[in-house]
């Protein structure tokens, strides 16, 4: 098994980019390899806690909370966070918050990286 | 280099596709990239099947706009599921990059 990192700068709106990205990342660790997800930009809404769910609407909360727990290693951008009024105590559970560093050595050891930039 | 590449534009401006070159060159159709492989216009497929590649659906975009395997305006088209996909991007190819 081998180590994936997925970065996405888009969000769930105008996009539908984030979507797939957490869609393969859990197909990822459902075939057992490790995985990093890293979202900037207005991917940071992601992180947000209180996500509500819609009818027709993507709903990746409950999606990412799977995740986490499994193992991913989920991470926000917090300049881009918090640029944005998403806050410490606004963010899900276990969902980390640092800056591109944490990107760039995720990127460095990983086996395989895909990079999404925004919308 | 193995390359991948994941297209989810349908309606696209740059080049950067044009000119991707690879040993082995594998275009996965995702996102609103689906419509690459579902639609013709003037009764043409979309060119971006023209290039010397192994063109891949996700069945599962391809689903959620109303399109089955069914749809496909060429059989070199395999649809396949975001399993498959993984498997593409860990296995198969060098690197993938998101257009």
């Amino acid at each position: 098994m081998a180590t994936l990192t997925i970065g996405c700068f888009s969000s769930l709106v105008g996009s539908t980019s984030l979507d797939i990205a957490v869609k393969l990342a859990k197909a990822a660790r459902e075939k057992g390899h490790d995985v990093n997800v890293w979202v900037s930009g207005n991917g940071t809404m992601l992180s947000k806690k209180g996500q509500r769910a819609f009818k027709d609407y993507s709903f990746l909360a409950k999606t990412v909370e799977g995740l986490i727990a499994d193992g991913a290693q989920v991470t926000a951008c917090e300049a881009c966070a918090e640029a944005r009024g998403y806050h410490k105590e606004d963010t899900m559970e276990n969902f980390k918050r640092h800056s591109m560093d944490w990107y760039l050595a995720k990127c460095v050891g990983s086996d395989k990286v895909l990079h999404i930039g925004g919308e | 280099m193995k390359l991948g590449v994941i297209l989810t534009e349908q309606a696209r401006t740059e080049s950067t596709y044009e000119r991707l070159q690879a040993e082995k060159l594998s275009v996965v159709l995702a996102g609103n990239g689906i419509y690459h492989a579902v639609l013709k216009t003037d009764g043409k497929p979309s060119n971006v099947l023209d290039k010397a590649a192994d063109f891949y659906v996700l069945t599962e975009d391809m689903e959620t706009r109303g399109f089955t395997a069914g749809d496909l305006v060429d059989g070199k088209i395999k649809p396949i599921d975001m399993s498959q996909l993984v498997d593409l991007i860990m296995v198969e190819h060098d690197k993938f990059v998101w257009l």
